[in-house]
């Protein structure tokens, strides 16, 4: 037996970096996303405390500005996609039976170039000003003319380091979910996580250059002195627009898809009963994802796109309900008649429905071409969003990571704290957001630091703030569970939920590097449960017991990453003019950019020159390991 | 296994049985070039009325574009159903854009 390649075996913090194990990168996505999603938390939290009382000065305006700009872009793009990216990462390589993902080192990749673009956009705060021109940068607010300081740059150039690390990302679950399934998983077969994520990568690959385009196009409008979207040299503010909605609509299905996904998962898993209507659940989600892509303009019904336009835009959107309903519906029919056990995931998941049905009617509400000239940029629209962000989309998360956290970590998370935490949060969520319908209704604008007294606004802005608090408690339990549970000793079962159908809960709980010893053989849908109904102790093994090929560990991609990091600062700051003559010589003759992309284009010669045919597990050595395990 | 790939590595297939041959892919190169130069005879003859050749133009870039990805990205090939599923995706999206940008919408 070749034994040629051995492998250095990195420790503690260089293991993380160096990591390109999609479970540890998993991890990576969860403490990244994590954090952000605080950041964008107490960002929330100040707002809500701003708008407390009717002419409150505790933020100033701009302070405002930035809080909204900074809380509405580190939620969707660095807090809520990077946790959806810990959960794919975590779970699909598992759910199809593959030994990691396509491409690993491009996995670690995305995740770096994430994490720097993530940290890019929050040095805002510390380099002379956050971004400040909402979180969809309208143009001519977000040029040179009206937004002076460099929040603008960050928020494009953070963005659109952070957005290559996402489209790497989906690029790798469309190739790993294509080619890496195990023998007898067809794609009707998928588990249905596994098929709202693989649905969300493609909608990753098509919407993303959208905003790459509209980010390279803003940036060089504001740093380079072009003139797209400057009216006064024959550009045009309203094609900013169509660019960024193009990719920002779908972007929205992107982000609920996956969680659409857990919840297909975890409400059969506690309903002890398959999924109520799979193949139908698996063509709403490609209906959703086509439909989702011709539907952007009815963020734009006011800016006079005429009767025609609007009409058909309308009709377009409304057409989503349908196999939204379908979805809807068939979770309700798989809990019907079900043995429903109310665990913490099973709760989140159980909560998410009635609270997206809420932010799908309003949807369908704003639709109405008509109605939404009255909607328009009014609490409505932020109620109907949050809706079905963050009572959709973050309840969905939190279930499945209830769900999947002894997958994960190999550790139960306490079922009080998390029940607890879920009371929180759902009461605290539907106390801070209904509100807001009726505050829209009555007349209030989103995106105001302020407003008078008097005006019927006064005591729903309170009852709104004070469920903010309930929820961040909600969070901060959360919190404190996950914390609490790192403490306590692993070794949970294979199947800690004890109904668990799909491929992931046959393995080990955290899995071995290689997941799977031998690869499972596949005989039908939910295929672990499959075997169990028919009395046996595990999958079918499709492959003798071999050697295990492995990839190895680099520290190449956050090289990369901190290249483009620094190609990225270096390009902001091109034009500034700076006080002290070494700064301006490294930053106005480009020195600082070519260092960064040297460094950048340095690595990929690096790893295209050197031949690494990654390592194996010997045979002796998996039954070593399958012992412990 | 690891002695196993680096000889598969090494006594590379050289031929499947279904392998064409060269012939095709000559005869598909002919082609291409004589795209190219009606092309461009369209275009230096001058004569022509110039609508006439624009519409030319695009069907054999049309052509053109069809031939190089049929043969020589083998899309006409078995197991490329995905690659060509997001391909149709891909113009799909970005021909929606465009058409709704130019044709429904007027700012």
């Amino acid at each position: 037996m070749a034994h040629a390649h051995s492998v250095k075996r990195h420790k503690g913090l260089m293991d993380w970096l160096t990591t390109v194990d999609h479970k540890k990168i998993a991890i990576l996505y969860l403490l990244a996303g994590g954090l952000f999603f605080g950041i964008g938390g107490i960002e929330a939290v100040l707002i809500r405390l701003q708008l407390i009382k009717p002419m409150n000065d505790f933020v100033s305006a701009q302070t405002f500005n930035e809080l909204i700009t900074m809380h509405g872009t580190t939620m969707i793009f660095l807090g809520v996609m990077p946790v959806i990216f810990a959960l794919m990462n975590a779970v699909i390589p598992l759910q199809i039976g593959a030994r990691d993902v396509a491409f690993p080192f491009l996995n670690s990749l995305g995740f770096w170039t994430f994490l720097f673009g993530g940290i890019l956009l929050n040095l805002s705060w510390i380099m002379g000003g956050a971004p400040d021109a909402g979180w969809t940068a309208y143009t001519p607010l977000s040029t040179t003319t009206y937004s002076t300081t460099h929040g603008v740059d960050f928020y494009t150039v953070g963005l659109q380091i952070a957005g290559l690390g996402t489209l790497i990302g989906g690029i790798n679950f469309l190739a790993t979910i294509i080619t890496m399934r195990a023998p007898g998983m067809s794609f009707m077969r998928m588990p249905m996580f596994t098929w709202t994520s693989f649905i969300t990568s493609a909608m990753i690959l098509f919407a993303f250059p959208a905003i790459t385009v509209g980010l390279v196009l803003l940036s060089f409008d504001r740093i380079l002195g072009a003139n797209f979207f400057e009216v006064a040299n024959g550009g045009n503010p309203v094609l900013w627009q169509h660019i960024f909605w193009i990719f920002g609509h779908p972007e929205v299905y992107i982000l609920i898809l996956p969680a659409f996904g857990v919840i297909s998962e975890v409400i059969p898993t506690f309903a002890r009963k398959r999924l109520f209507g799979y193949s139908s659940m698996v063509f709403a989600t490609i209906l959703i994802a086509f439909l989702g892509f011709m539907v952007w303009a009815h963020h734009m019904f006011t800016t006079g796109l005429g009767p025609v336009a609007n009409a058909l835009f309308s009709i377009a959107t409304m057409l989503i309900a349908v196999p939204t309903g379908i979805k809807i519906f068939n979770w309700l029919f798989t809990m019907w008649g079900g043995q429903i056990r109310f665990t913490s995931p099973n709760l989140f998941a159980i909560g998410f429905i009635p609270t997206f049905v809420m932010g799908g009617v309003t949807g369908v509400m704003l639709a109405s071409a008509p109605a939404d000239f009255q909607f328009h940029d009014t609490y409505f629209v932020v109620a109907h969003f949050h809706y079905v962000i963050v009572g959709g989309l973050v309840s969905g998360l939190l279930s499945g990571l209830h769900y999947w956290w002894p997958k994960m970590f190999g550790r139960m998370l306490n079922e009080s704290l998390g029940k607890l935490s879920f009371w929180f949060f759902i009461i605290g969520f539907h106390l801070t957001f209904f509100v807001q319908h009726f505050l829209g209704l009555m007349g209030m604008q989103r995106r105001v630091f302020t407003y008078l007294p008097n005006q019927g606004f006064d005591t729903l802005n309170m009852v709104s703030t004070i469920g903010a608090i309930l929820m961040g408690i909600g969070i901060l339990i959360f919190l404190i569970n996950a914390i609490v549970t790192a403490t306590k000793p692993k070794g949970v079962a294979d199947d800690p939920w004890e109904d668990g159908r799909t491929l992931e809960w046959a393995i080990p709980s955290p899995p071995p590097e290689y997941n799977f010893k031998q690869i499972p053989l596949v005989r039908g849908i939910d295929a672990l449960w499959k075997e169990k109904m028919a009395g046996n102790k595990g999958m079918t093994p499709a492959e003798p017991l071999g050697p295990i090929h492995m990839p190895s560990p680099t520290i190449l991609p956050f090289v990369m990453s901190v290249g483009i990091f620094i190609a990225g600062l270096g390009f902001m700051f091109s034009k500034e003019q700076f006080s002290n003559s070494f700064m301006s010589l490294i930053f106005n003759n480009w020195i600082v950019v070519i260092i960064g992309l040297l460094i950048t284009f340095g690595s990929m010669l690096l790893r295209s020159l050197y031949d690494d045919h990654g390592w194996h597990i010997e045979v002796d050595e998996l039954d070593e390991e399958g012992v412990k395990a | 296994m690891s002695t196993a790939d680096h000889q598969a590595n090494h006594d590379v297939v050289k031929h499947s049985e279904r392998h064409e041959g060269p012939q095709k892919h000559i005869i598909v190169f002919i082609f291409s070039i004589i795209l190219t130069a009606i092309a461009f005879a369209a275009v230096s003859a001058g004569g022509v009325n110039a609508a006439f050749t624009v519409i030319l133009l695009l069907v054999m870039a049309v052509l053109q574009v069809l031939v190089q990805l049929g043969y020589w990205m083998h899309l006409k090939d078995r197991g490329h159903l995905m690659p060509i599923l997001f391909m149709i995706g891909g113009f799909f999206v970005a021909g929606t854009a465009i058409v709704t940008a130019l044709y429904w919408v007027w700012w």
